[in-house]
C-alpha cells in the first residue's frame, strides 16, 4: 500500500509536457513531485501542466512543492499551469486559499490549447 | 455477520518522515473496517499528515531519534487521533494563520495547521509531563446502514 501511494505519469502533447499526478501527495511523496518538477525546468521544458485529476489528496507538503516549482517555472521563462484541480483536491486549494495563486485551467484539452 | 463499531490502534512511529505511510495505512484500515466514507476519511488523513509531519519537523530541533506515539480510536460516527511526542512544546491551536501572500511569493508555513482547523471537528491540546498530546476529532456518518 505505502509504495503505491503516489505514481507519476509524464506524456507529450505538441510542445506542453503533462504530469499526471495520481494517488496521494503527502509529506513522503511530496519530494518525489518537486524532482520530477525541477527536473523538467531545469532540462529547459517551456510548458509544463501538471493534472491533479487522479488525486485522492494532497497536504500543505504538495501545496509548498508546487509553489517551489511556480517560481522555478518563472525563473527558468517556463510557463507552469495546472488542471482538474477538482472535488476534494479542490476543496484543499480552497481552504488553503490557494485558487488565486496558480494558473488552473479546466480540462487537459483546455490547458493545452493554453499553453501551446 | 455483525459490523464492527468500534476499533482502535496504537502505533509508535520514529521521528522520520517515511514512517508517517505506517500512519496513512492503520488509518485507512480503520477506515475501510468502520465504513467511514472516503471524504471526512480523506481530510483526516490530511490533518493526520499535517500534525505528525510538523512533529517530526520542528519538535526536536537538535535531532536524534524519537518516538512518537499516536492512537486511532474509531467508533461508529467520529475518529480520534491522538498523537502524544516528548518534542519541544507546541500548541497548534495558537499557532498563527497563514498570510495571504502574493502568488509565488507565499510563505507556507502556517498552512498545514490553517487546513487541521478546517478539516477535523475538535482541534484539543494538553502540555503534560514534558510531552505534547494533540487530540483531534472527525466526526462521519458511515456508509453502512445500521440495522
Amino acid at each position: 500500500m505505502s509504495n503505491s501511494a503516489l505514481s507519476i505519469e509524464q506524456a507529450h502533447s505538441g510542445v506542453v509536457r503533462i504530469v499526471a499526478l495520481k494517488g496521494r501527495v503527502d509529506s513522503t511523496s511530496a519530494n518525489d513531485v518537486l524532482a520530477c518538477l525541477s527536473n523538467l525546468i531545469s532540462e529547459g521544458e517551456k510548458a509544463i501542466l501538471v493534472d491533479l485529476g487522479g488525486l485522492l489528496y494532497l497536504t500543505s507538503a504538495a501545496f509548498r512543492v508546487l509553489l517551489v516549482a511556480t517560481d522555478q517555472a518563472e525563473r527558468g521563462a517556463a510557463r507552469f499551469a495546472l488542471c482538474n484541480v477538482i472535488g476534494h483536491v479542490r476543496e484543499l486549494f480552497e481552504m488553503g486559499g490557494l485558487l488565486d495563486a496558480f494558473t488552473i485551467h479546466g480540462s487537459r484539452e483546455e490547458a493545452v490549447a493554453q499553453l501551446s | 455477520m455483525p459490523q464492527p463499531t468500534a476499533r482502535s490502534v496504537e502505533i509508535v512511529i520514529r521521528n522520520d518522515m517515511a514512517e508517517l505511510a505506517t500512519l496513512r495505512d492503520g488509518l485507512e484500515r480503520i477506515g475501510a473496517e468502520l465504513g467511514v466514507p472516503g471524504k471526512p476519511l480523506m481530510q483526516l488523513q490530511v490533518a493526520l499528515d499535517e500534525i505528525a509531519s510538523n512533529v517530526i519537523k520542528y519538535g526536536w530541533p537538535d535531532g536524534g531519534n524519537h518516538k512518537l506515539c499516536v492512537r486511532i480510536s474509531g467508533q461508529q460516527d467520529r475518529i480520534e487521533v491522538e498523537i502524544v511526542d516528548d518534542g519541544r512544546e507546541f500548541d497548534p491551536r495558537q499557532a498563527p494563520p497563514s498570510e495571504p501572500q502574493p502568488a509565488g511569493r507565499r510563505q507556507p508555513g502556517g498552512l498545514g495547521i490553517h487546513l487541521i482547523k478546517q478539516l477535523v471537528d475538535r482541534l484539543e491540546y494538553k502540555r503534560v509531563g514534558g510531552r505534547n498530546r494533540t487530540v483531534m476529532t472527525k466526526q462521519y456518518v458511515s456508509d453502512r446502514r445500521s440495522s
